[in-house]
């Protein structure tokens, strides 16, 4: 009995962790453009095209490849379609971010098809270990570990780097920011070239968990992450992290603990949460100082 | 804001309603010169009046209030199992829905009750959504039109003893053709641009431009926020109806990203400003989708076969869509009404923008 | 008395607005302006709400474009200038609200402030400001956005000088604050001034920057009114007029 609640906290972590990094890499750019970046689902995607490329040579050149195709596409988009935006108003944003995400999954459709391929990667995390009597993937621990150190690097990155104290400057007042002389260009492309990093990380995660790629793959993601960005609050970076571990394991628990007919309305539960949030607490649940009335 | 209704008074009476008598005309042409069209034909074109139903639908809340809704397709699903549930056949119900309520397994309704049903049903979730929702501020409200997409999503496609879940529901009547897709067109056309030219949906676009001078002038603009939203879904509801009894069924799976994604396009390809740019734009682009699918069949010159690559469509598409952000915000109809065929067109009730110029 | 055309006067000529006009859609804020400010020189621009002395100052710190007209900072055309590099070019702002930025610590929003520096006694100069405002270096690891108003523009100067600015402008600095803290503000706006830094100051509150400028101008629906020294203005008949008058118009209308 123990044992299994053991594992499903263990699941609940674990996809609380996926979540958490989605979250985050949504909310950085958020944070700095305020533009929700539909697009990050196509960084996930191209991240898992790239492991199934180069997982059979070796792991690590498949993380190595994952890591520069999210980040290499990150930067394309941010070049190619929202750095001459900047500034526009907020639909126009939210349009071209749809318009960048549909376009992308589309081209891959059209080069790849739309049908899932197999990969077997990391194939060494499938089994199990047994601490203290509880039988535990190996894969769960993995991604929890790799959460955490992410995480973990990302709060470093922003507190202790000048480039991270520029990007929170910027996530809370862009024009202030660059009338102290901060370059925006600079700052709007690091926070791209991290965001595409997260996603790398998710999706070879993500793609080891599932054992599949297709097009679509990280959409489903990037929409519950979403929740958890707004959940957390729109534009705080911890609140986004937070956010998006708490759907995580939210989904989890929802799907052990709902009864059987109601668990296939667990999202809709999720984005009823999303309004309430909006309505009562527009500034989420860990608020952005400063920002109110921007959003 | 008090000088905005001189917009309409200085133009002549007559001449404000030029853009309305125009854009009846052309779908009233389209749909004339379909008649002499092969049958498939008729049918795309039929089709492409039904997406000009949904597009002007989603334009008079986008276009008018500035605020982008991802949940028009939403009132799009609402409307069509609303209408199916209505009319399709007891027997068939019988079959599908085994598990359906009485009064709803026994309802034989008119084609035109369960249309005017699927609606007024939008319309209501709008409102009873709307209320709480509309007055978040320009991102939050798309956001919180997005949660209305997936949780009528989830909703609709797990309620399987009242929709049938992810199966289709089949069996519905299908009575829609060229010339009641071309008379909803009319009608939505009129309702929209009665709307427009109201006083709520003026002061709407007044705010369009300037949220805080919107949010100052207090819980009016939040009502003809609201206004816009019921009208909206109640039109794009009925083109779900339409689309359902077009095909002769209804999937859960139509009614979300994919054509929440076609419909915008549509929309800002057109030029979210005005009616015009939300009909133009799903002309032009029924038109293009067509021809990229005879495309993507290709033509076959004595054994070999030229074709696109399948969903190049697609791509184009949203290449077009975002090319038109980018360079041309404004879309085909650049914020303009048109005034008359083949003559000078007279600019949309406008406020200009609160950026330097 | 009539506008002078040439506000100007011989030596280092640090700002030169030529002819500026700033128009936000149909409505014309700034409508014609000329204004230069030299070395050293502390310019007061007086006048009721919505006279354009905000459009003004954004258009110098580069954050507005103006929509005809020039602006020249030592000698170079603005307009090819980023906005980020404004700074760069020897211009802070210290806008109205301060804004300063809440969530960071207020030793955060003083090494932003320091943005375009790479020399190495940048450290050396924020320990100068934690020695000039103890209550600052108190603080110096809280979030600024628990400080007091008037702590907060003592930050928002603190953090604008921090760019070794030869021009430091700001807007309203005495706004939503207690009397004996704007002894203080200008107090420190003296002492600014004493280093041989030019200032640029828009006011509401006319008598505390008259007390401070070299010169003054008052601006009304977009242009100004009356310029020359504040002694001149103040003695001028239309001073009342040009200045009290609108305001209380404006007053009688709300």
């Amino acid at each position: 009995m123990i044992g299994q609640a053991v594992q499903v906290l263990v699941d609940a972590v674990s996809v609380g962790g996926l979540y958490a990094l989605t979250a985050l890499g949504i909310g950085l750019i958020f944070g700095v453009m305020r533009l929700i970046n539909f697009a990050h689902a196509q960084l996930i995607m191209i991240a898992g095209y790239a492991v199934l490329l180069f997982f059979a040579q070796s792991a690590v050149l498949a993380v190595l490849g994952a890591v520069a195709g999210a980040v290499l596409l990150a930067l394309v988009v941010e070049r190619m379609a929202f750095r001459p935006l900047r500034g526009a108003d907020p639909a126009t944003l939210l349009i071209a971010s749809f318009a960048v995400s549909f376009l992308i999954e589309k081209m891959m459709i059209m080069l790849v098809g739309s049908r899932p391929k197999g990969v077997d990667f990391l194939p060494m995390l499938a089994g199990q270990v047994e601490i203290a009597g509880v039988r535990l993937q190996l894969l769960q621990l993995v991604t929890i570990l790799v959460s955490v150190v992410l995480l973990v690097a990302t709060t470093w990155f922003l507190k202790s780097t000048r480039l991270g104290l520029e990007m929170r400057a910027a996530a809370e007042n862009f024009r202030m920011a660059e009338v102290l002389g901060i370059r925006a260009n600079r700052v709007i492309a690091s926070a791209f070239a991290i965001s595409g990093l997260l996603a790398a990380a998710v999706a070879c995660l993500f793609v080891a968990q599932t054992g599949l790629v297709q097009p679509r793959m990280g959409l489903q993601l990037v929409i519950i992450a979403f929740v958890g960005t707004v959940i957390g609050g729109l534009g705080s970076l911890p609140g986004a992290a937070f956010g998006g571990f708490l759907v995580g394991v939210a989904t989890i628990l929802l799907e052990a603990l709902l009864p059987p007919e109601l668990r296939v309305f667990r999202e809709a539960f999720l984005f009823v949460g999303v309004a309430v949030v909006l309505i009562f607490r527009p500034q989420g649940l860990i608020p952005a100082r400063g920002l109110a009335g921007r959003i | 804001m008090a000088t905005l209704p001189a917009v309409s008074t200085n133009e002549s009476a007559g001449r404000r309603w030029l853009p309305l008598v125009a854009l009846i005309i052309v779908v009233l042409a389209l749909a004339g010169a379909a008649e002499f069209a092969p049958i498939v034909m008729q049918r795309r074109i039929t089709q492409g009046l039904i997406n000009l139903v949904a597009v002007v639908g989603l334009y008079v809340f986008v276009g008018n209030s500035g605020v982008l809704s991802f949940g028009n397709v939403a009132f799009m699903a609402i409307g069509a199992y609303v209408s199916a549930l209505l009319t399709m056949p007891a027997a068939a119900k019988g079959v599908f829905l085994p598990d359906l309520p009485a009064f709803l397994a026994a309802a034989e309704w008119p084609v035109l009750g369960g249309a005017l049903a699927g609606g007024a049903s939008a319309a209501l979730v709008a409102l009873v959504a709307g209320f709480p929702l509309m007055r978040l501020s320009g991102i939050s409200a798309s956001i919180a039109t997005f949660a209305i997409l997936v949780v009528t999503y989830v909703v609709l496609g797990n309620w399987t003893s009242v929709t049938g879940g992810q199966n289709s529901l089949m069996g519905l009547p299908i009575y829609v053709g060229l010339w009641t897709s071309a008379g909803w067109a009319v009608a939505a056309i009129v309702i929209a641009f009665l709307h427009q030219e109201s006083r709520s949906g003026l002061l709407l676009r007044a705010s369009r431009e300037d949220e805080v001078a919107a949010v100052a002038s207090g819980v009016h603009m939040v009502l003809h926020r609201l206004m816009a939203f019921v009208v909206s879904a109640f039109l794009s509801g009925i083109s779900g109806v339409l689309l359902a009894h077009f095909l002769g069924t209804v999937r859960v799976e139509t009614f979300y990203l994919d054509l929440t994604f076609l419909i915008m396009a549509m929309l800002v390809i057109g030029g979210m400003r005005s009616l015009t740019g939300a009909v133009a734009g799903a002309i032009v682009i029924t038109a293009l989708t067509e021809l990229m699918r005879q495309a993507e069949v290709g033509v076959t010159i004595g054994t070999t076969t030229l074709a696109a690559p399948g969903g190049l469509g697609d791509v184009l598409l949203a290449l077009l869509m975002l090319l038109i952000i980018l360079f041309r915000p404004d879309g085909i109809a650049g914020g303009r009404e048109i005034s008359w065929p083949f003559r000078s067109s007279v600019a949309a009730p406008e406020i200009q923008s609160r950026k330097p110029q | 008395m009539t506008v002078p055309r040439d506000l100007t006067s011989p030596g280092g000529r640090l700002v030169e607005l030529g002819g500026l006009v700033i128009r936000y859609g149909a409505i014309a804020a700034v409508q014609g302006v000329d204004l230069a400010i030299d070395a050293g020189e502390a310019v007061a621009i007086v006048g009721p709400n919505g006279a354009g002395k905000t459009s003004l100052l954004s258009a110098i710190a580069g954050i507005v474009r103006p929509s005809a007209g020039s602006i020249r900072i030592a000698g170079r055309p603005l307009a090819g200038i980023a906005l980020s590099d404004v700074v760069r070019e020897g211009v802070a702002l210290v806008p109205e609200g301060r804004n300063i930025f809440g969530s960071l610590t207020v030793m955060e929003n003083l090494r932003l402030g320091a943005t375009p520096r790479r020399d190495a006694s940048v450290s050396a100069d924020i320990d100068r400001v934690f020695a000039d405002f103890p209550i600052l270096g108190e603080r110096r690891d809280q979030p600024a956005g628990q400080l007091s108003g008037g702590e907060q523009q003592m930050l928002a100067i603190a953090r604008a000088m921090l760019s070794r600015p030869r021009l430091l402008m700001l807007d309203e600095p005495s706004l939503g604050l207690a009397p004996n803290i704007v002894d203080k503000v200008y107090d420190i706006l003296r002492q600014i001034r004493s280093q041989g830094v030019s200032l640029l100051l828009v006011e509401q509150n006319a008598a505390r920057a008259f007390a401070l400028a070299d010169r003054a101008c008052v601006m009304s629906r977009g242009v100004f009114t009356l310029a020359g020294t504040p002694a001149e203005i103040e003695r001028h008949d239309a001073f009342d007029a040009a200045y009290f008058g609108v305001a209380m118009a404006k007053a009688g209308a709300a």
